[in-house]
């Protein structure tokens, strides 16, 4: 579909982006921006602010300083019916899954499907359920069960087919692998470039560097709730992304490495 | 793992709450068997008819506090809504209003004493506990001191209607020029309640406020995360509730054809044990309106019998006590296995 060079308005951009609860600064002046097709890696150790940085734009949280624009206009974001209503769809590292209901009435929670009468259309919800649970895992049987009822990784995949189900045009995925069996993990990846390919622009937040190397374009590192460096992916190596996740420096001798 | 194996798991554990409502319709069957063996004439259609009117009332404040219930909330202040909308009925029709814009003023009311405890909760961030026995002491303070605690009466027949009048009542008149009622006739109340019944269950399990109300009592901050509005759909549970208590305070005073500011005191108490017997948690995110209406006929039969059987009300109080220990305690048993 986007096979011209990505234009010059970012799909999103994020600047001088902070957050504080009380004396504690979670994130500290960060800017970050993503292009239509481009996957860029939010990177960092637990508590260095990934989390809040992506809350921040998925509307579930709101900066202390800072701005954001969408598609070039300037926007806030108060809540995440804000960030939906400009394409921003999220995978929450909590999952954010009501546990109660079932699998076809958190995907579309909030968003429900009526009848003309504005009755619940619970037949057309699950079936549309069905099919994009279906496409992520083929196994997926028990879908009247309450989520709670549910195993990590399906509970997982629940959150996945939420975000991606409604069109988004800026994906995040805080860590939407963390409970997933490695045939699973290998089809978020299909699907991960699959939605790059469509134009969509993905934020990706993973601690497992296989992933990072095989999909994402850009990183950006993350220490202390601190942007410690923003890299095209060819210009680092495993160990100088370790070494800017614990130290917060690159290794003394680096130099853009061009591709290995 | 077979299939046949994981279907027979899910028509198990599906079974939950169809168990715990089957559970306690046997319990009322149980109880109604026991009590007409106690006393004869509670097994009447004379009794029956007033068990449904006795009923109505905590019927009526159970459909609301179950729909406060499963946002994880409690609203403690129905039993004094209740009598401030009757009394703010009772002193528009005394000053000149007819009777059914009076009613719907007293209605109205109740319904802003709940908006005012969804604001408090929601915008001040006060627990649903505290908020709400707020607007209990707020609400009675103000009925009694609107009437200088003195019932009001003499508010015509009309007044009367709701609460006496009934469907399809047949009296006969005899040689002897007195009347013989055939048939008492299906009270006003007891219809009333079964639509509000209807209308409820509806609105939980059909429409879009209701899905929001399962989701923000299941886990409040997903709820908020999924784009669910989560300040309205509180404020409309507690709306919804402060309505009822204002409906059911109409059907009160009807009945009694005098406005009565002291009725109604611990009425939330019977409305909340209606709520859990029926199998709603207090947890939040667990609750049926037709469980809810098992559990306010389990009081009302509970309460009717024993006073028939000439149990006094204090003993009764115990009994409805122990009542509610056990069915929590029987639901939390049943969820652990
Ligand atoms: N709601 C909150 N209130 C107070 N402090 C918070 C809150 N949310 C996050 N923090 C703090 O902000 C810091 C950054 O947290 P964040 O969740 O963004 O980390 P993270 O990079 O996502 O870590 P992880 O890899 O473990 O998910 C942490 O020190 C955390 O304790
Ligand atoms: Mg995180």
């Amino acid at each position: 579909m986007f096979d011209t060079p990505a234009p010059p308005t970012p799909l999103v951009e994020m600047s001088r982006i902070s957050k504080r609860f009380g004396g504690l600064h979670a994130v500290t002046d960060v800017s970050l921006d993503l292009y239509p097709g481009e996957v860029v890696g939010v990177l960092g150790h637990n508590g260095a602010g990934k989390s809040c940085l992506m809350r921040i734009l998925s509307g579930a949280m709101t900066a202390s300083d800072g701005q954001i624009t969408v598609g070039g206009k300037p926007v806030t974001l108060n809540s995440p019916q804000d960030a939906r209503n400009c394409g921003i769809e999220t995978i929450y590292q909590t999952l954010a899954l009501a546990n109660h209901l079932d699998a076809a009435a958190n995907l579309f929670l909030g968003r429900e499907l009526k009848t003309r009468f504005g009755n619940l259309d619970d037949a057309r919800m699950f079936a549309h359920a069905q099919e994009a649970l279906r496409q992520l895992n083929p196994h997926f049987t028990n879908l009247k069960d309450p989520v709670s009822r549910l195993s990590g990784g399906q509970r997982q995949v629940i959150a996945i087919a939420r975000a991606i189900y409604f069109q988004a045009k800026v994906l995040i995925m805080d860590e939407p692998t963390a409970a997933l069996g490695p045939s699973e993990t290998a089809m978020v990846a299909d699907l991960t470039l699959r939605l790059k390919a469509e134009g969509i622009g993905i934020f990706l937040i993973s601690h497992d560097m296989h992933d990072v190397f095989d999909l994402c374009d850009r990183v950006m590192v993350m220490n202390k709730g601190r942007n410690v460096g923003s890299f095209r992916i060819e210009d680092v190596n495993k160990d100088d992304i370790l070494s800017l996740i614990i130290k917060g420096t690159l290794p003394d001798d680096w130099t853009p490495r061009g591709g290995k | 793992m077979s299939d046949v194996q994981a279907s027979r798991s899910r028509r198990l554990r599906l079974g939950g709450a169809s168990l715990h409502k089957l559970s306690a319709v046997a319990t009322l069957v149980l109880l109604i068997v026991a009590f007409s063996f106690t006393s004869p004439a509670f097994f009447s259609v004379n009794n029956g008819l007033t068990v449904l009117l006795q009923t109505a009332v905590i019927g009526l404040l159970a459909i609301g506090m179950t729909m406060v219930i499963i946002t994880g909330g409690i609203d403690l202040s129905v039993g004094s809504v209740l009598a401030l909308s009757g009394v703010v009925t009772g002193l528009a029709i005394k000053a000149g209003m007819p009777v059914i814009p009076g009613m719907g003023l007293g209605i109205v009311t109740g319904a802003a004493c709940g908006a005012i405890n969804g604001l408090i909760i929601t915008k001040m961030r006060i627990t649903p506990f505290v908020a709400t026995l707020g607007m209990m002491m707020i609400a009675r303070g103000l009925a009694l001191q609107l009437t200088g605690a003195a019932p009001i009466s003499r508010l015509g027949d009309s007044f009367g209607q709701l609460g006496n009048g009934s469907f399809f009542r047949v009296v006969e008149m005899q040689a002897n020029g007195f009347p013989k009622v055939i048939f008492p006739g299906i009270p006003y109340p007891a219809v009333l309640l079964l639509v509000v019944a209807l209308l409820g269950a509806y609105i939980l399990s059909r429409r879009q406020i209701g899905r929001h109300i399962l989701s923000v009592g299941s886990h409040e901050e997903a709820a908020r995360l999924s784009g669910v509005n989560v300040t309205r759909t509180k404020v409309w549970a507690y709306t919804a509730s402060g309505a009822l208590a204002g409906l059911a305070g109409m059907v009160l005073m009807s009945r009694l054809v005098t406005v009565q500011p002291n009725e109604g005191v611990m009425y939330e108490l019977d409305a909340i044990a209606a709520a859990v017997i029926g199998g709603a948690s207090l947890m939040g995110g667990v609750g049926s309106i037709s469980g809810s209406m098992i559990g306010a006929f389990i009081i009302g039969v509970l309460r009717n019998g024993l006073n028939m059987a000439g149990t006094s009300a204090f003993i009764q109080q115990i009994i409805i006590g122990i009542v509610v220990i056990g069915a929590v305690y029987i639901d939390q048993i049943r969820n652990r296995n």
